[in-house]
């Protein structure tokens, strides 16, 4: 008893955070994401003082959509539609701003708003050939991240005319998602025959060399890393290596990073090192829990793989890939609902069979889900 | 992924880094109002370039040096009537700042008087309504229960009741609170089955009388409600804060001390005695739901009496649940030989877990 009281008493008594005023002048109180150069802060201040100005505002949407692919940040896409707002509510807009605003949609997770935006602009007959590519492109990549296969060959077929890289590079990897893995890889490498391959291209090939089990996605994701830093290319990297078992190298390449996606790995890495990852998992509890707030059950990727490689909960890990399973369906996920329901034992019994034959049905192929027919 | 040839698409997966969000908070006085809003530095940066120096961080002379602005700005986004009339400015207060999950904000707390007193307020939110338009803020009322008031830039104004939550509420908020609470329930359920009994050397023997085992009940949870309402005082106003893994844990112990207590008495001195120090443990785990509501004070004072006295009803309902069948079986040998011993050894058998899960963070149950 006495012991009891004793630990009472020694359990530091912190005050809650409060207002504060730091102490002095030079201290560092915030970290800015990026910098804003002369041009940005000029178009912004121009578009402050009238905002119907078109090519002023599509810069600035695209400009924040550019810094959200990189930084991974929200707000971005809030500062994009704020760009557009003119132009955000009108079915008539120009074409430019529709694909934008579409965009902007998706990112947030809306994809049938995503899809209609794209729908009424591919049936304008006057569209410009490099607009109806790109939204031929964007719509065929949100009906491929709902795995809805046939739909996006549509849609890449028709690209063939007008892009013919982009329509080849998103054959290759349709076919290489129903069941035809190695012809894909060599297609995808035939694309880029010279020494340096265009970042994207080498995210494809290292996405596919991962699924085929290759140890070449390694150097492959180095190379997309090298051309663009992006949060999506450091986060698969991250995860790429603690599949690896390679915890110190993901903690690495995560150190430092403000991007949640690339939080949740970094503790993830500090858990399999067995270091202390108790700040960082609070800061990230938050802002999953703020997230969530925000944008009800579309997060639930995150929330799915926090639960399950944080928390330690496999049965709400489960129940929240399942939700994610409804509305987003690429290879990731599909590891992702695999892991879950592999943890959660009994329970996730049913979720693996049927994953199993969807999986077979499409003939997809993906070493990382080899344990779907270890029943 | 095709969305790696859209260069953009990425964006699914690498969410959940958070919106802009500002926080307004309320305190109201009869017709007195004091407003604390929050803005996150880097927003604030966006709109009005805070970085002097352009070398990607903010330092606090930066920001200090523009406050002016930044009140302007803040002045600009939110206003507020109340009762369909402005309110007169007092005062502001200092330049200060508080940490978010998404980074260091500005806060800036304004002290205006009404004409009458204040029941509720319109507000009309504008921050950021022409630079963000994700941006939200959430406001709420301090001393006000449940969600908080979610405001949308240029939506219009939006009304914010200033009625505190009523005694009432505290109350139903209490009862919950141990209802939803095992351990606490554990805890009670614990005691009472060996109210009806009194220590004998090494063991225990049954009291005569019902009125006997009437006064020991009385003693325990007179003892526990004293403890409890101390702690639960101070921690909700903030005095004591311990981290809640320790509480959690040191709240599972006391049920495991107590239940083995029961199979064989071991813990010295008064079983009064070791419920009133167990009771200073519990208290600190009762005061999480009013922690949240930020209040100071003597405005703690109702919420405090309202949920007190919904925790205590709750435990007497415990305590009336349990004891007439305690008094019934008190000198039954199935009572004595099986009951008391293997209830408690069931309950012993789950704090442990609790205590081992809690203080070790695992999962082990489900």
């Amino acid at each position: 008893m006495k012991a009891l009281l004793a630990l009472l008493l020694a359990a530091p008594l912190m005050a809650p955070a409060e207002p504060f005023t730091p102490k002095s002048d030079a201290e560092v109180v915030q970290r800015l994401p990026y910098r804003m150069d002369a041009t940005e802060r000029a178009r912004r201040a121009a578009l402050a003082r009238d905002p119907a100005q078109l090519p002023l505002a599509l810069a600035n949407a695209r400009a924040a959509l550019d810094r959200a692919r990189v930084l991974g940040d929200p707000r971005e896409l809030g500062i994009a539609q704020a760009a557009l707002a003119p132009w955000w509510q009108r079915a008539e807009a120009p074409a430019e701003a529709v694909l934008l605003r579409a965009r902007v949609l998706q990112a947030r997770h809306d994809f049938d708003g995503g899809l209609t935006q794209l729908r009424g602009l591919l049936a304008r007959a006057d569209l410009a050939p490099e607009l109806r590519a790109q939204a031929l492109l964007d719509s065929a990549a949100i009906h491929q991240l709902r795995a809805e296969l046939p739909q996006s060959r549509a849609l890449c077929e028709q690209l063939k005319l007008l892009a013919p890289l982009p329509a080849a590079a998103c054959l290759a990897e349709l076919g290489s998602l129903t069941g035809n893995a190695p012809a894909a890889a060599q297609a995808l490498a035939r694309l880029s025959p010279g020494r340096s391959v265009p970042p994207w291209l080498a995210l494809m090939r290292a996405e596919l060399a991962e699924r085929m089990g290759d140890p070449a996605a390694f150097g492959l994701y180095r190379q997309a890393l090298a051309g663009a830093d992006e949060v999506y290319t450091r986060a698969a990297l991250a995860d790429w290596l603690l599949a690896q078992g390679r915890a110190a190298d993901a903690l690495a390449l995560t150190q430092g990073s403000e991007a949640d996606a690339l939080l949740l790995r970094h503790v993830i890495a500090l858990r399999r090192l067995n270091r202390d990852a108790a700040a960082p998992t609070a800061r990230l509890r938050d802002s999953l829990a703020a997230a969530d707030r925000r944008e009800p059950g579309k997060h639930a990727r995150e929330q799915a793989r926090f639960a399950l490689d944080v928390e330690n909960q496999p049965r709400e890990a489960l129940r929240l890939a399942q939700a994610n399973w409804a509305w987003q369906r690429e290879p990731a996920d599909a590891v992702l609902l695999l892991r879950t329901a592999q943890a959660a034992g009994r329970d996730g019994e049913a979720a693996r069979r049927e994953l199993a034959r969807f999986v077979r049905e499409l003939g997809w192929q993906d070493a990382r889900l080899n344990g779907l027919s270890n029943s | 992924m095709i969305r790696a040839l859209l260069l953009l698409l990425c964006c699914t997966c690498a969410w959940a880094h958070q919106s802009s969000e500002a926080y307004l908070r309320y305190r109201v006085a009869g017709a007195d109002v004091e407003q604390r809003l929050d803005i996150a530095l880097r927003d604030l940066d966006r709109d009005l370039g805070l970085d002097a120096n352009g070398d990607g961080t903010l330092s606090w002379g930066e920001v200090r040096g523009r406050w002016a602005d930044v009140e302007r700005l803040a002045d600009e986004g939110v206003r507020f009537t109340a009762g369909g009339a402005a309110c007169g400015l007092q005062g502001r207060g200092e330049p200060q700042l508080d940490e978010h999950s998404d980074g260091m904000h500005a806060v800036l707390v304004t002290r205006w008087h009404c004409a009458v007193a204040v029941h509720e307020l319109a507000i009309d939110y504008r921050l950021f309504a022409a630079t963000d338009a994700g941006h939200r803020c959430l406001a709420r009322l301090v001393g006000m229960t449940g969600e908080p008031l979610l405001l949308q830039p240029g939506a219009g104004p939006q009304t914010l009741k200033a009625e505190h939550a009523s005694l009432g509420e505290f109350v139903i908020e209490g009862m919950a609170h141990i209802a939803g609470g095992l351990d606490h329930v554990l805890f009670l359920v614990t005691l009472i089955p060996v109210a009806v009994w009194k220590r004998d050397g090494k063991g225990w023997a049954p009291r005569a009388g019902a009125r006997g085992a009437f006064a020991e009940t009385l003693k325990l949870v007179t003892a526990f409600t004293v403890a409890h309402s101390i702690t639960l005082g101070l921690a909700a106003g903030g005095v004591i804060d311990p981290p809640s893994r320790w509480i959690e844990s040191l709240i599972a112990l006391t049920v495991l001390l107590a239940a083995l207590d029961n199979i064989r008495p071991f813990v010295p001195g008064p079983r009064w005695a070791m419920v009133g120090v167990f009771g200073l443990v519990h208290g600190v785990g009762f005061a999480g739901p009013l922690k949240d509501l930020g209040l100071r004070g003597a405005e703690l004072l109702r919420p405090l009496l309202g949920f007190n006295l919904g925790v205590e009803l709750g435990q007497l309902a415990v305590v009336a649940l349990l004891l007439p069948a305690a008094l019934a079986l008190r000198r039954r040998t199935a009572y004595r030989r099986w009951i008391v011993p293997g209830g408690s050894s069931a309950i012993a058998a789950l704090a442990a877990l609790w205590l081992a899960e809690r203080s070790l963070a695992l999962q082990l149950l489900p």
